[in-house]
């Protein structure tokens, strides 16, 4: 029983069960790194027949199907290879023993979790992390991974195999881990799907300022994980956070490509459904107990876009959230941006008071963004000589083209 | 998910635990029912887990017979098997919510006690396999 169906959704459809099926086989028959190459051959086989030929009845089952026999076919190349070559795999059980099962089958929902908990393993880089989430959970091949990360093919390859043969020989069990790791370890699920997302929105170089498909992906795995873990409060909050932030894709960049900063934008090209979307999973979050980073961000993100005009923005609100979230954070940005909420409520004296402070801290004292920020500030004073060269020296500070672009032509405006 | 977790013997290891003079010294009774004890709580807790489904022994290899075709006729040899070839002795099927975990449940038999004297005929392994969940994994 098959049904026709327009390739988008085969590709849908295969993203979704991509995690599924993958976590059916590696707790199955292990060999995580083997697995993965097993799915990907099945997701290709299956993108290649089922637009043709229908969706299977039961497509989760067909792939499970055909990737294990995959999974069988690579086995059995790589054990006969290892025995010729006498480097049979030996490995010792991790010392840490997975709970008996209750008596339940494991939920589909449980796998998907697993597999993302593995690939952000922080024996892992960061770069590798992100890499491996979008191929084994997120179901992208690497040459598209490669392409939105604007390297080559083969240094994608080689950092996805390097990746998977550091979970295989950390030797993590296929299990959730252990409850009083669970938070940190979910927390560093949620730092990579939040990278995945700012690479995409921000591009840290080359001449595209956003790659919406990176941005895409992030905002579907982290409503995956939203579906998976419906009462955590950071879930959701990053999920706002997301959607709050993307609703103002259409209106950051000009026709030329030019950076349109936040004050100067055509409010109605905001995609008004993701800010209704954002408005009402944090709005209900928010009440429900602890707050956390994620939280916050999205709230102050959710200021900025319900204000119809940029001189309706309620700063001082905005200015209270990040006071709160530099309680929790450490985080330099988070001082910069409270520094612009102080200037836009109480004067640009204000917030350059605040930036000298910064300048001690050496995670940010070369960064590009301190010297946009006091440029804009000492502009709003009437500084204007000073702003100036702060624009210029922003502009030599930043790898991205479009800031480039944007801090010269700021400069340039000021004579 | 079904696991069969299998154990091997040879005859000469099935003679030694039942008592018989060899070349080396036999098992004692206490010997015997320290495994004995042992092999027990690990089936007793996986009975308590939930993950126990089925356990069977095998009797000494030489009670087994083979039967082949031999110019198209079939043919049936009694004690197939050298003294010293290991061959299946028992099996443990396991459900459990993945291959890891019963790997996990199979190393535990890595701590099965025996005698300080006897060294076994060979090197001690269990094999761990995982069961066909469907008729469809036959249709390779």
């Amino acid at each position: 029983m098959t049904t026709a169906v327009r390739n988008d959704d085969v590709e849908d459809l295969l993203r979704t069960l991509a995690p599924q099926v993958l976590g059916s086989l590696v707790r199955r028959f292990g060999h995580f790194d083997t697995a993965e190459d097993a799915v990907q051959e099945a997701l290709l086989a299956a993108a290649v027949q089922w637009p043709k030929e229908g969706v299977p009845g039961n497509p989760r089952g067909w792939l499970i199907t055909v990737g294990s026999r995959r999974l069988t076919d690579l086995l059995r190349a790589e054990q006969a290879r290892q025995r010729r070559e006498d480097t049979v795999t030996r490995w010792t059980l991790p010392d840490q023993w997975l709970a008996p099962a209750a008596d339940r089958p494991a939920a589909e929902s449980d796998d998907t979790l697993i597999l993302l908990f593995m690939c952000c393993h922080p024996a892992l880089s960061p770069a590798s992390q992100i890499a491996l989430t979008l191929r084994a959970v997120g179901g992208l091949t690497t040459a598209e991974i490669a392409r939105a990360f604007l390297v080559p093919e083969a240094t994608m390859t080689r950092r996805i195999s390097r990746a998977k043969q550091r979970v295989k020989d950390s030797g993590i069990p296929f299990g959730l881990p252990p409850a009083p790791e669970r938070a940190a370890r979910l927390g560093a699920v949620l730092h990579v799907l939040y990278l995945i997302f700012n690479e995409g929105y921000v591009s840290t170089s080359g001449p595209n300022l956003h790659r919406a498909e990176l941005s895409a992906e992030a905002i579907r795995l982290t409503r995956m994980v939203h579906r998976l873990l419906p009462d955590d409060g950071e879930v959701v909050g990053l999920l706002a956070l997301m959607l709050l932030t993307d609703a103002r894709r259409p209106a950051r960049t000009g026709r030329d490509g030019a950076l349109i900063p936040m004050a100067e934008q055509d409010r109605t090209l905001w995609n008004a459904d993701f800010i209704a979307e954002g408005v009402a999973l944090i709005s209900d979050a928010l009440p429900r107990g602890a707050t956390g980073p994620y939280q916050l961000q999205a709230a102050i993100a959710a200021v900025h876009d319900e204000a119809p005009t940029a001189e309706a923005t309620d700063w001082p609100q905005i200015e209270a959230l990040y006071e709160l979230l530099m309680r929790i954070s450490g985080n330099p940005m988070v001082a910069l941006n409270h520094a612009v909420a102080v200037a836009m409520a109480r004067g640009p004296r204000a917030g350059l008071d605040l930036l000298a402070e910064l300048e001690s801290d050496e995670r940010i004292a070369a960064d590009h963004r301190l010297y946009a920020v006091r440029a804009h500030l000492l502009e709003m004073a009437g500084d204007l000589a000073t702003a100036r060269e702060c624009y210029l020296e922003a502009a030599r500070r930043t790898t991205s083209l479009p800031q480039q672009r944007y801090l010269h032509a700021r400069a340039a405006r000021l004579g | 998910m079904k696991y069969m977790i299998m154990l091997y013997g040879s005859q000469q290891d099935y003679d030694f635990l039942s008592g018989k003079p060899g070349d080396q010294p036999a098992w004692s009774a206490e010997d015997v029912a320290a495994m004995h004890g042992f092999m027990e709580k690990w089936n007793q807790d996986l009975v308590d887990s939930g993950e126990f489904v089925d356990a069977r022994g095998l009797s000494a290899p030489v009670h087994a017979r083979r039967v082949q075709l031999k110019d198209g006729v079939p043919v049936v040899t009694d004690g197939p098997y050298p003294e010293t070839q290991e061959v299946l002795a028992g099996y443990t099927i396991v459900e459990c919510e993945s291959f890891d975990r019963a790997t996990e449940i199979a190393a535990r038999l890595a701590d099965t006690p025996h005698p300080d004297d006897a060294s076994l005929a060979h090197e001690w392994f269990v094999d761990v396999r995982p069961i066909m969940e469907d008729r469809g994994e036959l249709d390779g």
